[in-house]
């Protein structure tokens, strides 16, 4: 018995450091290869940089304005993740618990604009609107349109709701609370788990949006997010790209969202497993 | 405790967008405001997609905007790649640049579209006689919307080390000898990695616009398969080209993994030694001064043709450079704007500087050959010249350049292949002239020869 | 106001913001995009009335059926392989196992970094003149010359490992946080009867970790058949159109990847209706799994 179990978790281990190595390896080409100088990254030939150039992160700092930017995108982001949670949390909620008449195509319309969604080509209508709105040169048209495209969030917060059970918001009609009650002191702490990963997913995509905050900071450089930003860094003096740059700046605006996940970490490994108890 | 997490992280949220939205609603103001005191500052935008020569743009704007005595300001905004998209949704609100750069690929799409004003009214005849007029390419409907600056000139690029080697004289002059001397460069160069000749077919639009194209053009046919005699499409003049590519991929003398190289690994290679000769723009040279040091010493050659006599020209791109936008509320300002920019002092700044190879031929008789290892052989010659512009159209199923590659990689019957092209291409020009409006009348007077030789000095 | 009523409007409130974001910002965009499937239209100038003349040409368009087949392989490929992987990982790393806060994060890494980077990376990676892979493969005797992996040959199976590298993290977490929800006791209680891990894992964890897997797949389905941009920045579909998927195709027709000087076309009418129709395929594809996988639930 004891050496099967050695044996399982020897297998076990070997597993996740092999498969863990192989996840790690372009990550750790994508670091190293920031350090190299462009002609060594792109030629390929060497795994560590043959000398280590700091100044690639201090010339992407420079150049990707890296510093006015990072405000604008964190706003952007945190606002589409606030919005987004709420507005699919309380759509999953009356999705999964009530019927109402329409539940049906309101359904199948969220699953439509997951069929097609080809970005760019929505751009157009979408930035009219904007336009008819006076919103077409300030992020919030950007914000608006990132929580309009929260089908998936949506879909993963229902089958989270589903997990909830049913007898808590019995239990709690009982008591007498209303059903707008029930939602914001019961479902809600309990979809932690969801809300976590969806509010995780939503900070990675606006963070990494880039047509809509390009098209709608236009006139307004001061509003341009990191992103944006980034793309500058592709090129300089001559015809060929900035690859060094590029792979600086790529790592350095990697780092607000692994904040974000160490937070959504935190937040939603721990919660449920006691609330469900009391 | 989780709840009051929640909502400090919510009223942070809230309180950093209500500053964002103060903000530009304070800039907007203050903008109002600093128009209305000064009063008279006429604003003005440019929009380039150019970024080898933002920095001197950008002294340049900033020395007119200190220097002009009429009150205007230029705001100089430098886009990148979707500089198209940015400049079609702009077209759209009241926030369109006034003056814009337009390039041959994008020039008549403007045109239609209607983005552009004729600046004729503007041009003295001074002007007119300095700066080339070229049908669709700054003159459309006998109208001139633009002015051209500098050109793009199209070479074979070859490793001058590799060819001592090998012990090759000279670059080749027709097809065969690029093929041969592929593979000499090959059998000399491979113990050290070294091969013969590289494409960039992770996009064979690219890889052949740089390469099939001005061999079949400096050989005399249309290097996108229309000829201009007929106006019709044949792309029976690409047959002997497009074997000669398969030809060196099979004698192993193309670099290995060509079908996904993408152009700047191509010429990081190059300028470590590993490429013998590829075809491409005058924009090389800046790259190997620059971004990646060549540890070679190279130069450039006229592409050779098919078989060693020239009956065209080598394709000298562009004609065109700024545009004054038909929604413009200050023309008169733009084209001031426009007008400094064409000066002599900055259009033989910008050769000597290397950003471009001037097309105005009263700047390229004085300005001096630009400080960029390996431009010479990128200056105009006896050989190039500018093409008329070619007709696009949307054929149905495979686009020529993809067709091309597919029978490299596979084989096949090439001349099948061309059959079946010149039928599709020809069925979408039909399509476009009944129903786009495009025209497209033969030329049978039409002597591609006589295009080249307008430029040597 | 009686309780039937109310109850219908405070479920309308609370989905109206959802509703009028989706149908304004969602549903209206497409819907403007779609009414040129009916018309040749080239991005500018007038759009002419053709019918349904783009919907023949889709019939006869070998590209498009080609990129349709390329699509099944590439979903097919990335959903068999990232979905027992991520769920795997989840279910190993939901229980006590030391230095499993460091394995999540380093799983959820490649979700992080930016497609135009991944491009230089896994070239650099794979290529087949001086990749680091088949460095490493001929420096171990794996193989004696390299392997062309992005050659006509491998560029699919490429491309699949490529994109399950990407979306292995984000299932993971999904299912991570869909373990949450399945309560500790019920494995204390499990334990004290017998129960091996594994056999938990089957009777316990799969069926309570029920609609969050039926969503997670729903989602993986879908987001395979639509993925391109990994491949576009890798392949551009080649060589050849060996990796060209059905998004990628419907998006070189919208955006032509420049080629040099030339002018490319904006094939926006023809586009829409191959739009229309690569929507259609994937909803469809994705009802049978819906339904599918509702009929598998009603009989466990």
């Amino acid at each position: 018995m004891k050496i099967k179990n050695i044996l399982g978790n020897t297998v076990l281990w070997a597993f996740l450091l092999i498969f863990g190595l192989v996840t790690l390896v372009p990550v750790v080409i994508t670091i190293l290869g920031s350090f190299k100088t462009n002609v060594e990254l792109t030629t390929g030939a060497t795994f560590l940089p043959s000398k280590w150039h700091f100044s690639n992160y201090s010339e992407a700092w420079r150049i990707a304005n890296f510093s006015t930017y990072t405000m604008n995108s964190l706003i952007v982001a945190l606002s589409a993740v606030v919005g987004t949670l709420l507005v699919s949390s309380m759509a999953a909620y009356v999705v999964d618990r009530m019927d109402f008449i329409g539940k049906k195509i309101y359904v199948s319309m969220q699953a439509f604009t997951m069929f097609v969604a080809v970005g760019a080509v929505v751009l157009r209508p979408q930035f009219d609107l904007m336009v008819k709105l006076n919103l077409h040169s300030s992020l919030w048209g950007v914000i608006l349109i990132l929580i309009s495209a929260h089908a998936s969030i949506f879909f993963i917060l229902v089958s989270f709701m589903k997990g909830i059970p049913k007898d808590l918001d019995e239990a709690a009609k009982i008591d007498g609370s209303s059903l707008g009650r029930t939602f914001w002191r019961i479902i809600l702490p309990l979809l932690g788990p969801g809300l976590g990963v969806g509010a995780l997913f939503t900070f990675r995509g606006a963070w990494n949006e880039y047509l809509l905050p390009l098209v709608f900071t236009m006139t307004k450089p001061e509003l341009q997010t990191l992103t944006v930003g980034l793309a500058n860094l592709k090129y300089g003096i001559s015809a060929a790209s900035q690859t060094h740059y590029m792979m600086a700046g790529a790592c350095l605006s990697i780092l607000p969202i692994l904040v974000a996940y160490i937070f959504a970490n935190k937040s939603f490994m721990q919660m449920t497993a006691g609330s469900l108890k009391g | 405790m989780k709840k009051q997490l929640l909502l400090t992280s919510l009223s942070i949220v809230l309180a950093l967008s209500l500053a964002a939205c103060g903000n530009s609603n304070s800039n907007n103001n203050s903008e109002g405001a600093t128009a209305a005191t000064t009063g008279e500052k006429t604003k003005i935008s440019y929009w380039t997609g150019d970024r080898h020569d933002a920095e001197f743009i950008k002294e340049k704007v900033a020395e007119f905007n200190e220097t002009n005595t009429d009150g205007i300001e230029v705001e100089l905004v430098v886009k990148g790649d979707d500089f198209d998209t940015a400049l079609d949704l702009s077209f759209q609100t009241a926030d369109s640049p006034d003056v814009i750069r337009v390039k041959e690929n994008t020039i008549g799409t403007f045109y239609k579209k209607e983005y552009l004003a004729p600046i004729d009214e503007y041009l003295s005849d001074e002007l007119k006689a300095k700066f080339p007029e070229m049908a669709d390419l700054n003159t459309f409907d006998g109208k001139r919307y633009s002015l051209p600056n500098y050109g793009t000139t199209m070479r074979l690029i070859y490793n001058k080390d590799l060819f001592a080697k090998a012990g090759v004289t000279a670059p080749p002059t027709t097809l065969q000898e690029l093929v041969d001397i592929a593979k000499k460069l090959t059998v000399a160069g491979k113990a050290d990695g070294a091969y013969g000749f590289a494409q960039n077919f992770k996009n064979p639009a690219s890889a052949l616009g740089r390469s099939a194209r001005v061999i079949a053009e400096m050989s005399g046919f249309g290097g996108f398969g229309y000829d201009f005699k007929t106006a019709r499409f044949d792309f029976t003049g690409f047959k002997s080209i497009i074997e000669a590519f398969k030809q060196i991929k099979d004698d192993g003398s193309m670099l290995p993994g060509v079908e996904s190289l993408d152009i700047d690994p191509l010429r990081a290679q190059f300028a470590e030694g590993k490429i013998g000769m590829y075809l491409s723009y005058s924009s090389e040279p800046g790259v190997y001064s620059t971004q990646f040091p060549a540890k070679i010493d190279w130069a450039a050659a006229p592409a050779p043709t098919i078989d060693g006599n020239a009956k065209g020209a080598s394709g000298f791109l562009g004609g065109q450079w700024l545009a004054l936008s038909a929604k413009s509320k200050h023309k008169d300002a733009a084209w001031k704007f426009m007008e400094y920019m064409y000066g002599d002092s900055i259009l033989t700044a910008y050769q000597e500087k290397g950003f471009g190879i001037s097309m105005v031929p009263s700047i390229s008789a004085v300005a001096k050959v630009p400080e960029v290892n390996g431009i010479e052989g990128f200056l105009p010659n006896k050989y190039d010249g500018v093409w008329p512009v070619y007709p696009i159209v949307a054929p149905e199923g495979m686009k020529s350049d993809d067709a091309f590659f597919k029978y490299m990689l596979n084989g096949g019957d090439l001349g099948a292949v061309i059959t079946d092209l010149n039928k599709r291409y020809n069925s979408a020009l039909d399509d476009a002239i009944t129903n786009d409006g495009l025209v497209a009348k033969p030329d049978p007077g039409f002597d591609p020869a006589a295009l080249a030789g307008k430029f040597a000095k | 106001m009686n309780n039937k009523t109310k109850n219908a409007a405070f479920a309308y409130s609370y989905l109206f913001p959802s509703a009028f974001l989706t149908l304004v910002l969602g549903i209206y965009p497409i819907a403007w995009a779609f009414r040129y499937m009916f018309y040749n239209y080239k991005g500018y100038g007038t759009a002419r009335f053709i019918g349904l003349d783009n919907f023949t040409r889709i019939l006869q368009d070998i590209q498009f059926w080609d990129s349709v087949v390329n699509t099944f392989v590439y979903a097919g490929g990335k959903l068999l392989l990232s979905i027992p992987l991520s769920l795997l990982l989840a279910a190993i790393l939901n229980r006590g196992l030391k230095g499993k806060h460091l394995l999540r994060a380093v799983f959820f890494m490649p979700t992080v970094i930016s497609t135009a980077v991944m491009a230089v990376v896994f070239f650099t990676i794979f290529n087949s003149y001086n990749g680091i892979l088949n460095q490493f493969l001929i420096k171990f005797n794996i193989t004696s010359s390299g392997i062309d992996w992005l050659g006509p040959k491998h560029a699919m199976l490429t491309v699949i490992l490529v994109a399950v590298w990407g979306a292995v993290g984000n299932y993971m977490l999904l299912f991570l946080a869909g373990l949450q929800n399945i309560p500790e006791d019920v494995y204390e209680s499990s334990a004290l009867d017998g129960a091996n891990k594994v056999q938990q894992f089957r009777y316990i964890t799969l069926p309570m970790l029920g609609p969050v897997m039926q969503m997670v797949i729903m989602l993986a389905i879908i987001t395979a058949l639509k993925g391109y941009e990994s491949i576009m920045v890798l392949t551009e579909g080649g060589p050849a159109g060996k990796t060209e998927v059905m998004f990628l195709y419907l998006y070189k027709l919208f955006f032509p990847l420049g080629g040099g000087s030339a002018t490319q076309v904006q094939e926006f009418g023809y586009g829409s209706a191959v739009a229309f129709v690569s929507a259609l395929i994937v909803g469809m594809i994705s009802l049978l799994y819906f339904y599918a996988s509702k009929r598998m639930n009603r009989i466990d």
